[in-house]
């Protein structure tokens, strides 16, 4: 518990509306993404750099860890407050500072949603490309703490593309400012791409100048359906192969096709194997050539092929994709995301691996997948009040992870390690490379004091 | 003078790849230095066991590409690892390629090219820059607007750390967020963190078109002012890039005034239209003798021409200076700088990369850079940027009076460096003060 004089001091630092102690506030802070919960002593929402700064010092006087949470719908127990800990919420911090499209910057606090910033960039004909499936609720400094993907990344990369410089709080309560509003203007390390990707454990991000880029003229969006799964990563291959990189190449298998047919009636065949979700982008120009190659391409061996004709048919091809996950719910009350990533070759062999994990551990999964990143997400559906299935779900997520190495491949490419996957740390890297984690981490914190045990134990 | 065992190093790379006769060393090594023997590793093993002996003796070790550069030695080691070149794969299904560290980049560049592939990073060294220093320096060239800067490109490495241990790190997977991101932290670190000794680098697939176009102008204002006009157009090129009068006759020869140079990859089948908006941007800006160069031999031409004056430069970074300001800024700053140089259009060098915002001058003799740095970063600063990388940070920090930013910052780059190296043992030649 926090003491009297902590409480009240952080309630002069941020407001008396702003300090949540009670029992029934914190339990909404205790959840993430995941299914994993916990308690914080409290739980404290700044409105400016200068408040977090007090708060990051009365907490250090008073030994008292912090844990920083954007929206919380991180996947991997990121915003956990496990050890005694109190919880710094940036759902306050909403500013839009500056939007400057002839620039291509713009200067946001870490509480503005994705999707309020794509709003106002998108009148302004422009957009940030990083677009986590979660963008209507996620936070600019939740994508920043995960380093977040997307639908986008094959063609535009990830969340440390587009961050060219931070207003960082340290865990001994000094600003720092890393990059700036330009590329080239890191001093000497690149100090904002150590921060992007580090979960909240090197330092609490309190601005952050973003890259935007007009939005592009065209776009094609196109669907095809399999009879097998083999035949999506098939297209795939050949469409890198001919040397075109689209801007999304999504997966769902045919558990996935019937679950969102329940729930979305987007018409799809629930007899298909899978479908691919295909855009392209740029010059309007520069569009047919490419849908031509890519008809070609998928004609040979999708069972169907189409091209959307219009907005309303563009929404339809995406109705259920975006609601995938939610959609599994229908048939197991809980559902666990993996995020397994391989090389793009391997992705045939990481879908059969998918495929024999289910069979030998006895469970359900449904995958959808960012196909050209070879990302997955295998989507393992259980009942969590079986006590016995949980642990079962368990195991079969580890098996996904060990299958995600033994490709080659990493057991997160976009939702983060947090407490979650922090285990299977130990099999992905070498000791050298945990070591050069740990030298990283008491350079900025080597008290421990920004979420503690996320990642991996110091 | 000689503190370093040399009958060891023999024994580790063998007696050949041992050099310590001065006259032998000298084509080695850069600057005023005086490391008592170059060797050239083969191999990481080696690497390792040069570096764990180095600790054992506590001697320096400076690497370099083809050329170390001895900065800060006094005896000590200097590190070539031009043995060290081969292209261990190329990987066509995953676009990755894994390489050593002393390839030098135009080989690479060629190998790729010939697969059919694309490796955008382009360092201002074209003719000598090992693949192993352009991720050691990091950096953006004038394409980064459109293929993101050299880190952008890194998937993986392995390295010898400071203390001889070797790290190895990355997949080919071009989405991964595992772990701390090491991979791209280690990009710019300039030796200080450990040396690399494989890289594993992200392509893409060859640009099938390329196109220019080119203008001249007798004034840099006007020329500059058609990249604003194609900002406003929503214009991106691959890159948007200007010459003054004084550097544009050393690309082409023969120019007279200030070149402007716009370069289109890809647009496959936009391109010509994108060419013909641009050239009428440059035509009705004032520009002369504007011209569309689709003949691939002319492309090569005009960016070789562009690379080469560029190159240069890079050559004297003290009498250079190099500053970013938002691209739409440029107008404005070049105006106000004029205030502080006189005429740009006859100073000894002014480079812009238009997307990118950034310039580089070339100062005249006898220029007191630093006093210029502090003057040019105010302008900076005003319009949204700063001279570029450290010095430019501890510029803004002292224009904004924050001399408790600058010490964090320092502080914590030096706390990073000093858990990394111990022992002091790497790279004695980079400072990070400014
Ligand atoms: C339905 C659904 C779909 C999703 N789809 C995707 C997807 O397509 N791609 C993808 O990458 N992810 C996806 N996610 C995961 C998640 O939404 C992202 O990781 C998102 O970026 C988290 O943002 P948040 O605001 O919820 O952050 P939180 O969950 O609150 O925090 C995330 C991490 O960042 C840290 N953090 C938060 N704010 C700060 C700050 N100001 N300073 C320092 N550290 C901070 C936290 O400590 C934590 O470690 C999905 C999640 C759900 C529930
Ligand atoms: C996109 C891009 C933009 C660039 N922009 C600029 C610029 O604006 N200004 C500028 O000065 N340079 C710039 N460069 C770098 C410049 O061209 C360098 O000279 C070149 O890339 C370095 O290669 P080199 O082999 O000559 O390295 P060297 O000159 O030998 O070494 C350069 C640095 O890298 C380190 N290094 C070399 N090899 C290794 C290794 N294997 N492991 C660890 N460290 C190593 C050295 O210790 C040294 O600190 C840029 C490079 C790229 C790729």
């Amino acid at each position: 518990m926090l003491s009297q004089t902590v409480v009240n001091r952080l309630k002069e630092i941020v407001g008396e509306k702003n300090v949540v102690t009670d029992k029934v506030g914190l339990l909404t802070y205790g959840y993430d993404g995941t299914l994993l919960s916990g308690e914080a002593l409290g739980v404290v929402s700044p409105h400016t750099t200068e408040e977090v700064v007090e708060i990051v010092k009365l907490m250090n006087e008073h030994n008292i860890k912090l844990v920083p949470r954007g929206a919380g719908t991180n996947e991997s127990g990121g915003t956990i407050p496990t050890q005694d800990s109190v919880v710094i919420s940036f759902t306050k911090m909403t500013k839009i500072h500056e939007i400057d499209t002839e620039n291509f910057v713009a200067v946001v606090e870490p509480g503005v949603i994705n999707f309020d910033l794509q709003v106002e960039l998108e009148k302004r004909n422009c957009y940030f490309p990083p677009d986590p499936s979660s963008y209507k609720a996620s936070t600019i400094g939740g994508n920043v703490g995960e380093c977040s993907g997307g639908p986008k990344c094959f063609k535009y990369g990830v969340t440390r593309d587009y961050i060219l410089g931070l207003e960082v709080v340290l865990p001994n309560g000094k600003v720092i400012q890393t990059g700036g509003r330009n590329f080239q203007s890191e001093p000497a390390y690149d100090l904002t791409r150590i921060i992007v990707g580090a979960e909240g454990t090197l330092g609490l991000v309190t601005k952050v100048f973003v890259r935007i880029i007009p939005l592009p003229r065209a776009k094609k969006t196109m669907l095809a359906i399999y009879d097998k799964v083999e035949d999506a990563s098939q297209t795939v291959a050949d469409i890198v192969a001919a040397g075109i990189i689209p801007t999304t190449l999504e997966l769902m298998d045919n558990l996935l096709i019937n679950t969102t047919e329940d729930f979305s009636h987007a018409g799809l065949p629930r007899d298909a194997g899978a479908v691919l979700i295909i855009e392209v982008d740029g010059y309007p120009e520069d569009m047919d050539p490419q849908v031509k190659t890519i008809s070609e391409i998928c004609n040979k061996i999708a069972k169907e092929f189409k091209i959307a004709q219009s907005a309303a048919e563009v929404d339809q091809i995406w109705t259920s994709r975006r609601c995938a996950f939610g959609s599994v719910a229908r048939v197991r009350p809980s559902y666990g995301v993996n995020d397994i990533t391989v090389p793009r070759s391997n992705f045939p062999k990481a879908i059969q691996g998918v495929l024999k994990v289910a069979k030998e551990y006895g469970v359900t999964i449904g995958v959808v997948a960012h196909a050209g990143d070879g990302n997955l997400h295998p989507l393992v559906l259980f009942d969590q009040r079986n006590k016995e299935e949980v642990e079962t779900v368990h195991a079969a997520e580890k098996a996904l992870c060990m299958m995600a190495l033994d490709l080659d491949g990493t057991v997160s490419g976009e939702h983060g390690i947090g407490l979650v996957k922090k285990k299977y740390l130990d099999s992905e890297f070498t000791p050298a490379a945990m070591g050069a984690f740990r030298k990283i981490k008491r350079s900025f914190d080597p008290s421990n004091r920004f979420n503690p045990g996320k990642v991996f134990e110091l | 003078m000689s503190n370093v065992n040399i009958s060891k190093l023999k024994a580790i790379v063998g007696d050949n790849n041992v050099i310590d006769s001065p006259s032998e060393m000298a084509k080695y090594l850069k600057g005023k230095g005086k490391p008592a023997v170059v060797v050239l590793p083969g191999n990481t093993s080696e690497v390792s066991s040069i570096v764990k002996l180095a600790n054992e003796q506590n001697v320096k070790i400076a690497v370099g590409g083809t050329v170390a550069g001895t900065k800060g030695l006094n005896g000590g080691i200097a590190m070539v690892m031009s043995r060290m070149n081969r292209i261990l794969e190329m990987d066509h299904l995953n676009l990755v390629a894994h390489v050593e560290p002393g390839l030098l980049h135009k080989e690479f560049l060629l190998k790729v090219g010939e697969a059919g592939l694309n490796f955008p990073p382009e360092p201002y060294e074209v003719e000598t820059s090992s693949i192993g220093g352009c991720f050691a320096i990091g950096d953006s060239d004038s394409k980064s607007f459109e293929y993101g800067p050299t880190r952008t490109f890194l998937l993986g490495f392995e390295m010898v750390l400071p203390t001889g241990e070797i790290l190895e790190i990355g997949n080919k997977c071009i989405k991964n967020v595992s772990g701390l991101d090491f991979i791209h932290f280690a990009v710019g670190s300039q030796g200080t963190f450990g040396i690399f000794t494989k890289l594993l680098v992200k392509l893409l697939p060859v640009q099938e078109a390329k196109r220019a176009v080119i203008g001249t102008f007798t004034s840099i204002h006007k020329a500059n002012a058609t990249f604003n006009t194609l900002i406003k157009r929503n214009v991106q090129p691959t890159r948007m890039n200007l010459l003054n009068a004084s550097l544009a006759k050393n690309a082409i020869s023969g120019t007279e005034g200030q070149l402007v140079i716009i370069d289109l990859q890809g647009f496959k089948e936009s391109g010509k239209n994108i060419a013909n908006e641009i050239a009428a941007v440059l035509t009705l800006g004032g520009g002369t003798d504007v011209k569309i160069i689709e003949d691939e031999a002319e492309y090569d031409q005009v960016i070789n021409g562009w690379l080469k004056v560029r190159a240069e430069l890079n050559g004297k970074p003290e009498q250079t200076l190099e500053f970013l300001v938002g691209p739409a800024k440029m107008p404005q700053a070049l105006t106000q700088l004029e205030a502080l140089t006189g005429d740009l259009g006859a100073y000894p060098g002014v480079v812009v990369e238009g997307l990118l915002g950034y310039v580089c001058l070339a100062l005249p003799e006898g220029t007191d850079k630093l006093a210029l740095a502090a003057k040019v970063n105010k302008l900076a600063m005003s319009l949204g940027g700063n001279i570029k990388g450290l010095l430019g940070h501890k510029l803004k920090a002292e224009a904004y009076n924050d001399a408790e930013m600058w010490q964090q910052t320092i502080g914590l780059l030096q706390e990073l460096r000093q858990q990394f190296d111990p022992k002091g043992i790497l790279s004695p030649g980079v400072s990070l003060e400014a």
